[in-house]
């Protein structure tokens, strides 16, 4: 069970990897070029236009703090939005083969992550190399549980609105407005720092934040020290996605009925 | 011996969701665990057991619930009430390609089904080059299936299939796409499938096949089972529904001709009929029928029988006068008439024989009576009749 589980797990990612990136010309160049052209706009708007400050962006300047919180961020937001219409638009494989179907919004959420991942891989690789960013490659080690647990919250969130996107349509619909609303008012673009205090103990309760916040302080400060928030954040994460999979599994039953 | 398959009181209830609003109302009586009222119950208590090396057919109407019980087997989809249980290893082909995704390639889509199938891709790399000659389709395997004819997805389904070694086979109407050559090459296979003991279940609107391949058979009326048993007796008992159903529809149209005339049948029957029902008669028993006319003026009038199969395809008739036979004159005005068709030669299957009353000079249909027998027996033979031959075998 286990061994068919595996096969057609790494079937279904290996063709997600190739229906998404390979198999159009421009797929694996656009991986990179898509972030790369928003980064130069943002980097544009921010730097030249309104000449943002930003108090603790550590060496390198805006680009490298945007660029080190932004990959992730189009990892997790691509992932869900791709997962949430994965059952959906599996109906007929879920009509006529049995399988569990959770399979399916975690095999994109996974192919998301590696191309992304291998994105992010060489955009740090670049800010060493041509943007005089320092990265603290002892960081990178220390940024993998955080990569996974970001991945495992992608997973969960995937899990949950694939499966109410059978039940309710309009998700697919609300979905992507929602994921721009999140962007904003993540500190991606921004230090949580420098908001007013009300909205900065409000920032506390988005995971999203202590995610990125984290991955700057290894990445580009090198600051290790751990609060509360690294055991709270981890917990709630495993928790989402434990939630969601049994959701999941609750409501795959009927998939079928509603397809 | 444990059965392979166990269901019990399986019912499916496939709530309405044409409607966003009905969508959510199904979802919200989903979320607080209650059924929805509105929508369509497709199977009402479905009992089956099978056991090892059984191969059963599922026949029915379009509708019936052939296929959605088929589903309910490979566990596809849940009943709504009711329990399943398979102890084996299922290979299940349910309609065209079975998820295949038309974007990939054919040998793609072999990957992923073989996965599904539980092959493991050490086990396919060695079994690939024997599926792709099993599916016979050349190079457009390497084509995306989006380019395949129906025939094609078939053929490299059921070449996947055929190579996963299932103890369970479950097939739904796919071997009536497949061309003449391929058919009989699944034939082929099942029956050696058959032979190694393995267990088949299939569904088919060809009663040839079922009767080819199964040795029981379940017949689905509107999601309830209307009879289980042997093959013959049932698939037999469903073609007499479908040819009455069928002689149903023209019967408006004989009755329009309308018969009239003098002489008129006082009497029809078939002795030996015990009077209730049909008469039954054994495959290749002989068939004897009576008739009484009426004949007001006293004048003997000229009989004609006519056997047809239920739905009115005439089968043989036969007047009294072609073979110059005087009835026996009962009074001033009856005359009878005996018929005897020896060791009549038609297969197993519901038939009717009518007796019809004729003018003195055998050119008016004046009156009809009608009865109905069946032949009962197990045959393989296909028609409606038995044509008497010999096999040459040594030229």
């Amino acid at each position: 069970m286990k061994l068919f589980i595996d096969n057609v797990f790494r079937q279904l990612v290996s063709r997600a990897i190739r229906a998404d990136y390979l198999e159009n010309v421009t797929g694996f160049a656009w991986l990179i070029l898509q972030p790369l052209i928003l980064l130069a706009v943002y980097a544009f708007v921010f730097t030249t236009i309104f000449k943002a400050r930003i108090p603790d962006a550590g060496s390198g300047g805006f680009v490298p703090y945007l660029a080190v919180a932004f990959w992730p961020w189009t990892a997790f937001s691509e992932a869900v939005l791709r997962s949430s219409n994965t059952v959906s638009a599996n109906a007929a494989l879920i009509g006529k083969v049995a399988f569990p179907s959770e399979m399916l919004p975690l095999s994109t959420v996974t192919a998301t992550f590696l191309m992304n991942m291998l994105g992010y891989l060489a955009v740090l690789l670049a800010l060493q190399l041509f943007m005089g960013a320092q990265i603290h490659w002892l960081g990178l080690i220390a940024s993998i549980p955080v990569l996974v647990l970001l991945y495992l919250f992608a997973s969960g969130l995937g899990l949950f609105v694939s499966a109410l996107q059978v039940f309710i349509r309009d998700v697919s619909q609300i979905l992507p407005p929602l994921m721009t609303f999140w962007f904003f008012t993540t500190p991606i673009l921004y230090s949580s720092s420098i908001l007013p205090e009300q909205f900065a103990t409000l920032m506390k309760f988005n995971p999203m934040s202590w995610f990125v916040e984290r991955l700057r302080d290894f990445l580009l400060l090198g600051n290790y020290e751990l609060g509360y928030r690294d055991l709270l954040v981890p917990m709630v994460t495993v928790i989402i996605f434990v939630a969601a999979l049994r959701f999941f599994r609750r409501f795959s039953a009927h998939f079928e009925d509603f397809l | 011996m444990t059965p392979l398959v166990r269901i019990k009181g399986v019912s499916k209830f496939y709530p309405r969701v044409h409607h966003p609003r009905e969508r959510l109302r199904a979802f919200a009586s989903l979320m607080i665990g209650k059924r929805s009222l509105e929508g369509a119950e497709v199977l009402s208590d479905i009992d089956l057991e099978i056991t090892r090396g059984q191969s059963f057919g599922i026949i029915g109407e379009n509708g019936a619930g052939k296929s959605t019980l088929l589903k309910i087997l490979t566990g596809v989809i849940t009943p709504s009430r009711g329990s399943v249980e398979v102890n084996a290893r299922i290979a299940a082909l349910l309609e065209l390609g079975a998820g295949f995704q038309p974007e990939f390639s054919g040998i793609d889509n072999v990957r992923m089904k073989a996965a599904l199938l539980g092959i493991s891709p050490r086990q396919l790399d060695q079994q690939l080059d024997q599926i792709l000659a099993f599916a016979d389709i050349g190079d457009y395997v390497h084509e995306p299936v989006k380019h395949y004819s129906s025939g094609m997805v078939v053929r490299l389904g059921f070449a996947v299939v055929a190579a996963s070694d299932p103890e369970l086979l479950i097939t739904d109407e796919v071997l009536a796409v497949g061309d003449e050559s391929f058919q009989k090459k699944c034939i082929r296979w099942i029956e050696s499938f058959l032979e190694r003991g393995n267990t088949l279940l299939m569904v088919s609107h060809s009663m040839y096949i079922v009767q080819k391949l199964c040795r029981q058979a379940l017949w689905l009326h509107e999601g309830r089972a209307r009879e289980l048993g042997d093959v013959f007796p049932v698939t037999q008992s469903y073609l007499a529904y479908h040819e009455e159903r069928s002689a149903a529809e023209g019967l408006q149209r004989r009755s329009l001709r309308g018969d009239s005339g003098l002489y008129r049948v006082s009497e029809f029957s078939l002795p030996g009929d015990p009077g209730e029902g049909d008469r039954s008669l054994a495959y290749g028993q002989d068939l004897e029928a009576e008739l009484v006319l009426e004949s007001p003026d006293g004048q003997a009038p000229v009989a004609l029988f006519g056997v047809m199969r239920a739905d009115g395809t005439p089968v043989y008739g036969v007047a009294s006068d072609f073979d110059g036979i005087e009835p026996q004159r009962l009074d001033d005005k009856h005359f009878k008439f005996r018929i005897r068709f020896n060791r009549l030669p038609l297969l197993p299957g519901s038939y009717s024989i009518r007796g019809h009353a004729m003018d003195p000079l055998g050119i008016r249909l004046c009156d009809t009576a009608e009865l109905r027998f069946t032949v009962s027996g197990e045959s393989r033979e296909m028609g409606i009749l038995r044509l008497p031959h010999t096999w040459n075998s040594d030229g």
